[in-house]
């Protein structure tokens, strides 16, 4: 009689493992706990921000809140959330992202009431090797003999800055030998994404894959620059003269927030999140500010003005038309700047 | 001509006694597919849908493009060749791990598996900090032959040879160790030579396994995703496997060319399968 | 198979040639991990595994995988079982079903699970969450991993021999008893590579949790996924210690499983 035994104890281990599983603390009633649903990079920034939030809702209202925490890439988690993620806050990298929330029914206010919706902004750069040993200076150069990385347009909403930030600036003529239209972009696009030797997943790969010694350049954000810096990597940056400006939007998801009730503290994240002393903490950790005040503070303090350099000629997603125009006609199955890429390839 | 005589257990596949209870042998086959049914069929009609939900010709164009062509044929090619080197070394691996004692074997046996439990991303970041060009290994490669490992396809089978590498030697060491040594040392006194002893007596009772071996470090060359995100350079029709090219249309919002480029994968998986199921059953016939 | 010492030089090199293969493929790797962990000393290591993220990530993914170890050992067993001796219409396609899942692009597995429990799924649950929950990480872990026990326990059921099962059975012996006392024994050593392949397996998962778990830390944050974050936030000494965490524990369970067939062959003598 050996065999039912061992099936009732197999049985058993089953049932207490199943049991053991650590179910949800119970909230006490005096807290309310609310998920933020964030893309990978402003993770170290977030992490100063949840803090001073807590403390101004305590004092607020006298109640403690429990920020749930989730980092992943911006379209993984933008599908996360609209595959039934409950996050009831998202701070995710492109616009598009959002828009796809929206277009799922989930967002339904109008989130672009404040600031644009945005919450930090920042500027397409250039890293090359420390002390810049092949001389980099602009744009032209990515076209000669260097290696170049970028992340993947396909997957990676960040990446799609960048392709930007290089047609952009070479269509308004801020790139010498190549005429200011879109043939002449096209043309100094192409011959820049020949270069391109490897294609990773997101930005904050493309930049690990630098610094494992891979590539001369990396196109990447001034605020990965300051995160990589302040992990202890070394690069020489080139501020291009002409370049996008890069605009990273947050906004509460009324679904979730109304069936979880939490819509309240969630609109004052959102609102604390763009509030000075939140966007100072961003700041700190290399992004640009959205909110005026802050915006002339950096303006006026010298060492700030220094981290986040003039550009010469920066330009917005507008020069395209806008996110929808850009998702569409540029990076779309059909898209121009896919159909480039696969033309590329091939060669 | 005698040796055959003994190999009474071999490989050969007959009808055990449960046949008789009907019971038995029913609630076994039911536990058995409707296990297979929930976990395996359920989402291979998801994705059929997925594929289909637009027509045919969407399906088609999806699937019939030079992109989505190369990255499947350098999926297949990659996996392929790591196979047949992972089957050949896991052979010879799981024959030494059985046959000879020698020091440290035991320690040597238990680490066989743990490749298999680092994250792939992990593994993937260990053979860029080990093979990369900046490393002494990758730059002696990249200057005397002049190929990139990482990044490159050669980079590709190095990922899989790692994360293959156990399955072969796992399911050929447990027939080895059933074997019957009677057997083999019949044959031996019979004055067969070890060659001999190997071809006629060992090679036939571990065919199946080494083919259930081979056909597992395949189907997990052509699904690997973490380690190859890392070192493939990700390059269409370069340096882009087929798993990478179906997480970019995920990722671009195209779920029907995902779902289109997924299907071809598992028709391809499960036509490899059936035919050597096939072959096999034929022999035995 | 007996095992018996090397004789001729041949043989000494064919091992040799063994171990040389597989120290430059795994053992490299694996010292080169080791070493990235302790490259600091011990004090990052504990610190990182005394973390509550940490600890709480490494609970979930050990139970969860066991979970689906006991799931995929149990079921596998039974197919290996029914695939080796029994014949009926349609068992070369219930056989090809089995690999599927090595073949199924992770993400797109991860991305099946939402589109059947998620948000407006085909199966959409009305009273607990599936997708985004641990329900998802386990069934994420259970499909990655099935086919181990049955493709490592079929090979060996195939090369036993039937008449022992037959003799026995006609003797009188139930069929479990058959089982235990004649089949178990043969396939013990398919059984045990089998349960560690899946467990390794399912630690090492990654792809298809990310996608259905939502990756809440602390919460839903699986071990691979903090690596995953971790390699991100250039916490390589994390990462490493995390991931070795992970593999030794395959490596423990092999011993244990080896010492645990070495007392029960004794103990049947």
């Amino acid at each position: 009689m050996k065999t039912p035994k061992t099936l009732l104890i197999l049985a058993l281990l089953l049932s207490l493992i199943a049991f053991g599983v650590p179910t949800q603390a119970q909230d006490q009633p005096e807290t309310v706990t609310i998920t933020l649903a964030a893309y990978a990079v402003p993770r170290e920034a977030y992490e100063d921000v949840i803090p001073a939030f807590q403390a101004y809702w305590q004092e607020k209202t006298g109640q403690a809140v429990i920020v749930q925490e989730s980092y992943q890439a911006s379209g993984a988690q933008s599908r996360a959330v609209a595959g039934g993620f409950e996050a009831d806050i998202v701070a995710l990298s492109v616009e598009s992202d959002v828009t796809r929330l929206v277009d799922a029914g989930l967002i339904t206010h109008d989130w672009k009431a404040n600031y644009n919706g945005f919450v930090t902004n920042s500027v397409v750069v250039l890293a090359t090797r420390e002390g810049n040993p092949l001389e980099i200076e602009d744009w032209g150069d990515l076209a000669g003999d260097v290696e170049v990385i970028t992340p993947d347009p396909a997957t990676s909403g960040g990446a799609q800055w960048n392709i930007l930030a290089v047609y952009g600036a070479a269509r308004r003529g801020f790139v010498e030998g190549y005429a200011a239209d879109d043939e002449g972009a096209t043309e100094f696009l192409t011959k820049l994404l020949k270069n391109v030797v490897v294609f990773d997943r997101d930005g904050r790969e493309s930049i690990l894959t630098f610094e494992y010694g891979i590539g001369d350049v990396a196109i990447t954000y001034e605020n990965e620059i300051y995160a990589g810096e302040a992990a202890g990597s070394t690069y020489s940056v080139v501020y291009p003269t002409s370049t996008i400006l890069i605009e990273n939007p947050i906004a509460v998801v009324d679904a979730y927030v109304d069936e979880h009730g939490t819509r309240e503290v969630a609109e004052a994240f959102v609102a604390f999140a763009q509030s000075a002393e939140a966007q100072r903490i961003f700041v700190e950790n290399g992004f640009r500010p959205v909110n005026e005040d802050v915006i002339a503070e950096v303006a006026t303090d010298e060492e700030l003005a220094e981290k986040f350099p003039k550009i010469e000629d920066l330009f917005t997603i507008e020069e395209f038309g806008g996110w929808s125009v850009v998702r569409k006609e540029l990076f779309g199955d059909e898209g121009r700047f896919t159909a480039l890429i696969a033309e590329v390839a091939g060669e | 001509m005698t040796v055959k005589a003994w190999s009474k257990g071999g490989p050969m596949v007959r009808p055990t006694f449960f046949p008789t209870i009907a019971w038995g042998k029913w609630s076994l086959r039911f536990l058995a597919v409707s296990y297979l049914f929930l976990l395996i069929a359920v989402p291979i009609i998801v994705v059929s849908y997925k594929g289909f939900e637009q027509g045919l010709t969407v399906f088609w164009e999806s699937i019939n493009n030079r992109i989505a062509y190369s990255a499947l044929k350098l999926s297949l090619r990659t996996s392929a060749t790591a196979a047949v080197i992972n089957t050949i070394m896991g052979t010879l691996t799981a024959y030494v791990l059985v046959k000879y004692r020698f020091p440290g074997k035991a320690i040597f046996n238990a680490f066989i598996d743990l490749p298999f439990a680092l994250p792939t991303l992990v593994t993937g970041v260990m053979l860029v900090l080990l093979y990369g060009p900046q490393t002494i290994v990758g730059s002696f490669i990249e200057e005397n032959t002049g190929h990139r490992i990482l990044f490159a396809p050669p980079g590709i089978m190095l990922a899989l040879l790692f994360v293959g590498y156990p399955f072969v030697i796992r399911t050929v060491q447990p027939v080895l160790m059933q074997l019957d040594l009677n057997q083999e040392e019949a044959a031996q006194t019979l004055g067969a030579s070890n060659w001999e002893t190997f071809w006629r007596i060992i090679f036939p009772a571990i065919r199946p396994a080494i083919i259930a071996g081979a056909l597992l470090s395949f189907a997990r060359g052509l699904g690997e995703f973490g380690s190859i995100i890392i070192v493939a350079g990700n390059i269409p029709m370069k340096s882009q496997t087929a798993t990478v090219y179906i997480y970019a249309k995920v990722e671009s919002g195209n779920m029907q060319a995902a779902s289109g480029i997924s299907l071809v994968l598992l028709a391809v998986a499960f036509t490899i399968t059936v035919s050597i199921d096939f072959l096999r059953g034929r022999k035995h016939a | 198979m007996r095992e018996v010492a090397p004789k001729n030089p041949l043989q000494i090199l064919l091992i040799l040639l063994v171990l040389a293969y597989a120290a430059a493929l795994i053992i490299a790797p694996i010292y080169a991990i080791s070493d990235g962990a302790i490259e600091r000393g011990w004090q990052p290591i504990k610190d990182t595994l005394q973390d509550d993220g940490v600890q709480h990530a490494l609970r979930i993914t050990f139970e969860f995988s066991i979970i689906a170890t006991l799931l995929n050992t149990f079921f596998g067993v039974i197919i290996a079982w029914v695939l080796a001796r029994q014949r009926f219409y349609g068992r070369t396609l219930v056989n090809a079903l089995v690999d599927i899942p090595f073949v199924f692009s992770p993400v797109i597995a991860g991305y099946t699970m939402i589109v059947l429990f998620g948000r407006n799924g085909w199966l959409e649950p009305t009273t607990f969450a599936i997708v985004f929950a641990y329900p998802g990480i386990i069934l994420a872990k259970t499909f990655v991993a099935l086919p181990f026990v049955s493709r490592e326990v079929g090979p060996v059921l195939e090369s036993l021999p039937i008449e022992p099962e037959e003799a026995a059975y006609t003797l009188g012996a139930s069929r479990w008893g058959t089982f235990w006392r004649i089949v178990m024994p043969g396939i013990w050593v398919g059984v045990i590579y089998g349960v560690v392949l899946t467990l390794a397996r399912s630690l090492g998962e990654f792809g298809a949790v990310a996608v259905v778990s939502g990756g809440i830390e602390g919460k839903t944050e699986t071990a691979t996924m903090y690596v995953y974050r971790a390699l991100h936030d250039r916490n390589r000494i994390g990462a490493y210690s995390v991931s070795l965490v992970l593999g030794a524990v395959s490596v423990l369970i092999l011993l244990v499983m080896s010492l645990l067939k070495w007392r029960l062959d004794r103990q049947r003598g």
